[in-house]
Formats: structure tokens, C-alpha cells, sequence
């Protein structure tokens, strides 16, 4: 009896190992494909060019959610949708100067962030976007994608009974992935544009401080 | 190479442009187009160190696009330069009591040698290193290190930052006492070295039981601090590039954030240099 459980638990160790080397030699197969497939300078040239859309994308779907004037239906839709611009994973991580210098930095899941600037407590939001989008250049990293950076400036307003209580102009760092995905509808491996992480720091606070906590 | 949306997606965003169409007698937010002061501060405010390392090069303009020879007819690249420069350096205002012409002479040196040799910054160079100024919890309490990371090319063009050095006032455990001298005896082999008890529960001067060759590895000590989670990293708190890429020079780069156009990512300090990475680090 020992003797069989004793086996039983030898098989399962083996197999649990057998799977773990699996998996790292399939992820290491991967990155070695995808380490022969090169962009040409002409299509990171393009992909320039859908970074550019991906992003405007993005600030229209902020500049919806953000908008309570706005259908909720419609709202809800623009934060789904915006979701669906990113990597699985991505965060947003917000600066801000605290009056005696010092830093103060909070880290949320990207669909924390948007529920959040959905959920204001002001009863109107104006958000703009300026027309500068900075995006580097790509470059490829040791897993096969190819990796940039967006900045892109945001001048927030928010209103209680059409009073400003509060105003700032952040700055936001995208980080931009085009990664090889497999399309299932035409059964074939595409390159696709992903937003990933934001880093947004508070650049110009012109309204009370205290109030800032609400973006938070 | 093509880039279509899957077809879910592709519904799902023509029903949102078709709301959007809808309602858009009702929208009070827009995407801004025309110009305000912000928005022109914005425009030449070096936002990445990308763009600095490109406009140092001559490369871009302020939109981001080639610099063509329009561009480079309004502005020459020595005025290009002194603007990626913190202008209000103290160093540099004759009015500033610390107003320093060596500094401002070595400036002037440095622009020089820039446009007479034509240098450029290498982006990919591993002599570009950043420094990670990063908050940390040692048994609860922040503590801020630097944490030195550089750039790593491999033979197929990928990219990677690998970290090279760490620093900060935490590692320096060891106290300083010259009121005795420590050493293990020369008979103590015979001993077994029984005076290795005595030594290492000398725990605050154990650097003197060492070769006089002896350096500490405070990388190694960080990843086992990280590693035995004596101390948690928090967030990176402001980063500071050192280039030393350029021959003779080194140039520190950071980041000002305020609202005007002589700001983002700007050179604070620029002077001599004749160490290696590995001598640079060991000695900033």
C-alpha cells in the first residue's frame, strides 16, 4: 500500500516537472521565432502612424467616460472599449507634487483607473487633450516585440454646480507594445499595437490642493 | 505586415462612433486643436529623454518630425544644444551669487566640441546610465537608493536596461574605528581559527578582518536583501541620466517639471570625465 502511494506520488512530482521544463521550452521556442521576424523600417514607419490613431483612441474614449453629460450607456461603452487598447495587466501610475516638494505616487490597475474617472465626484468634468503626441521610436526588445513610448498632455477641469474646484495639467507617459498575436478569425499570426503601462504626472495643479485627493 | 481588428472589435467600435455621431450636439470635451501658451510650452518642452537624446543629435524638430534645412537655418544646433541646458541653473545667472565661470566656460567648451566634431549621443549606448533614485521600506522605515541601470545590445538589435550598480546610505553598515586593531592572529591556522567566532561577532567592523583588497558588492547585498525580503522596493522616485558616451565628457540629465518651455528632460551638469562605466560608477 505504501509502496503504491509512494509511486503515485513519484509520478506526479515527475509529471509536475516534466510540465514546468515544457512550458520554458515552449516560451523559449517562442522567443526564438519571434526573434528571427523583424519589422522593416517601413512598417515601424506605419505602425507610427497607428500609434498615433491608437492614442487619439484612447483620449477620446477618457474624454467619453470622463463626460457626464454623456448617455451611461455610452460611458460604459468608451471605458469597455478603452480597456481593450491594452496589455492584460497594465497599470497606471499617478505623481503628483505634494506642496513641500516630496513625491507622492499611486499604482492602479488600468480598469481601477477608468472605473474611477468614470465615478467623479463632480457634477461636470471637462477633459482636454492638447494636439502633441511625442512617440519614439520602436525598438525591439529580447522577447520579439517592439517597444515605444507615447506622451501625451491632458488638462483636466472638474466643476461642482459650474464652479472650477479643481484643475490640472497632466502629463502621460504610454507605453506603446506591438506584439505578433494570433487572429483566429483568419487563422494567422498579426501584428497588433497595445497600450501598456502609463506613468501621468501632475505637471501645473492651478485649483486647491486638497482637492486633487478625488483623482487619486 | 497588415493590421486589421478583429471583427467583434471592429462592430463594437462603429457602434461607439456611431453614439458618438448621435450625441454629438451634447459634447462639452473635446480634443484640443488650437493653441494656447501650455500647449506651446508643451510643444518645446523635451517630454522624453528619447527626444532629448534626438534633438541633442540634431535629429528632430520640435514636432517631433526630421529636422530638414528650414528648421536648421532657424535654428542652429548650438542654440538647439544650450536650449537642452537648465537655464535657470544658478551656475549660469551673472546675477546668482553662485554664478561660476568655469562652469559656464565649460559649457561654452562643451557646445563648441559638440558642432567643430559633429558628436552625437549613440541611443542605444551603454555608456548612457540611468539613475533609478527609488524608495524603498527596510523593516518599515523609506529609505531612498540609487539604483544604476544601462543599456544592453544584443547581437540581433534587441534592447534591454540591465541594472549594473546599486547605492545608498543602507549599505553602509559597517562603522569606522581606527581605536583598535582588528585582525585574525597569524597563528590562528594551527588554532583552527578559533578567533573566527571573535571576528564575526565583531559584526559592525568586519570589513577590517578583510584583504585590503576587499570591496563590497552592494548589488549582490541588495538582491539578497530583495531576495530575504529585508527590504521591499516602493517606486522609482526621479531619474537621473549620466552619459558619459560622449569622449571626455559626462553629462547629467533630468527631469524639470515646470511650466515653461526650458523644461522635461534638460542637461543640470556637464563636466570632464576620463573614467570607464565601471570607474564612473565606482566614483559618483
Amino acid at each position: 500500500m505504501v509502496k503504491k502511494l509512494l509511486t503515485i506520488v513519484l509520478a506526479t512530482a515527475i509529471s509536475l516537472i516534466a510540465s514546468s521544463q515544457t512550458k520554458t521550452a515552449v516560451t523559449s521556442k517562442q522567443a526564438k521565432i519571434t526573434d528571427e521576424i523583424n519589422l522593416s523600417p517601413s512598417d515601424i514607419e506605419l505602425f507610427k502612424e497607428q500609434t498615433k490613431q491608437k492614442v487619439e483612441e484612447f483620449q477620446q474614449y477618457i474624454v467619453t467616460l470622463g463626460n457626464k453629460n454623456e448617455p451611461a450607456e455610452k460611458r460604459n461603452m468608451a471605458e469597455k472599449e478603452a480597456l481593450k487598447l491594452f496589455y492584460n495587466g497594465a497599470q497606471m501610475e499617478i505623481t503628483t507634487i505634494k506642496p513641500d516638494g516630496s513625491i507622492q505616487k499611486i499604482n492602479r490597475p488600468m480598469e481601477k483607473y477608468l472605473a474611477r474617472l468614470k465615478s467623479l465626484p463632480f457634477t461636470k468634468v471637462i477633459i482636454k487633450f492638447y494636439d502633441i503626441a511625442y512617440i519614439s521610436e520602436f525598438t525591439k526588445g529580447p522577447d520579439g516585440k517592439y517597444y515605444s513610448t507615447a506622451t501625451i498632455i491632458q488638462e483636466f477641469t472638474g466643476f461642482t454646480n459650474d464652479e472650477i474646484v479643481y484643475k490640472d495639467v497632466t502629463k502621460k507617459e504610454v507605453e506603446i507594445i506591438v506584439d505578433l498575436v494570433e487572429d483566429k478569425f483568419f487563422n494567422e499570426k498579426r501584428w497588433k499595437i497595445f497600450l501598456g503601462d502609463i506613468k501621468a504626472t501632475e505637471t501645473k495643479s492651478t485649483e486647491t490642493e486638497t482637492k486633487s485627493t478625488v483623482l487619486k | 505586415m497588415t493590421l486589421i481588428p478583429v471583427p467583434g472589435r471592429l462592430v463594437a467600435l462603429i457602434f461607439f462612433l456611431l453614439l458618438v455621431a448621435k450625441n454629438n450636439n451634447c459634447y462639452s470635451q473635446t480634443i484640443v486643436k488650437q493653441e494656447n501658451q501650455n500647449e506651446k510650452n508643451f510643444l518645446v518642452r523635451t517630454k522624453q529623454f528619447n527626444e532629448f537624446v534626438d534633438r541633442f543629435n540634431y535629429k528632430v524638430n520640435f514636432h517631433g518630425d526630421s529636422a530638414d534645412s528650414e528648421f536648421k537655418s532657424k535654428i542652429p544646433r548650438d542654440k538647439l544644444i544650450n536650449s537642452l541646458f537648465d537655464l535657470k541653473d544658478p551656475r549660469v545667472d551673472p546675477n546668482n551669487e553662485r554664478y561660476s565661470k568655469k562652469y559656464v566656460d565649460e559649457k561654452t567648451e562643451f557646445i563648441s566640441e559638440m558642432i567643430l566634431k559633429n558628436l552625437s549621443i549613440n541611443k542605444h549606448s551603454g555608456k548612457i546610465i540611468a539613475e533609478a533614485r527609488s524608495r524603498v521600506l527596510l523593516k518599515g522605515t523609506p529609505h531612498v537608493i540609487s539604483i544604476f541601470l544601462s543599456q544592453e545590445v544584443s547581437g540581433n538589435n534587441t534592447v534591454k536596461w540591465v541594472i549594473n550598480d546599486v547605492k545608498g546610505d543602507l549599505f553602509n553598515f559597517f562603522k569606522s574605528d581606527t581605536s583598535l586593531v582588528r585582525f585574525i592572529p597569524p597563528s590562528s591556522n594551527e588554532t583552527d581559527f578559533l578567533n573566527l567566532k571573535r571576528a564575526l561577532d565583531d559584526t559592525d567592523h568586519l570589513q577590517y578582518y578583510s584583504s585590503k583588497d576587499y570591496c563590497p558588492d552592494y548589488l549582490s547585498v541588495f538582491y539578497y536583501m530583495i531576495n530575504s525580503k529585508l527590504i521591499q522596493f516602493e517606486y522609482t522616485e526621479e531619474i537621473i541620466y549620466h552619459i558619459i558616451d560622449i569622449p571626455g565628457w559626462f553629462i547629467k540629465v533630468k527631469e524639470f517639471n515646470r511650466n515653461e518651455m526650458n523644461s522635461g528632460w534638460l542637461i543640470t551638469d556637464i563636466g570632464k570625465n576620463t573614467f570607464d562605466k565601471f570607474n564612473y560608477l565606482k566614483n559618483n
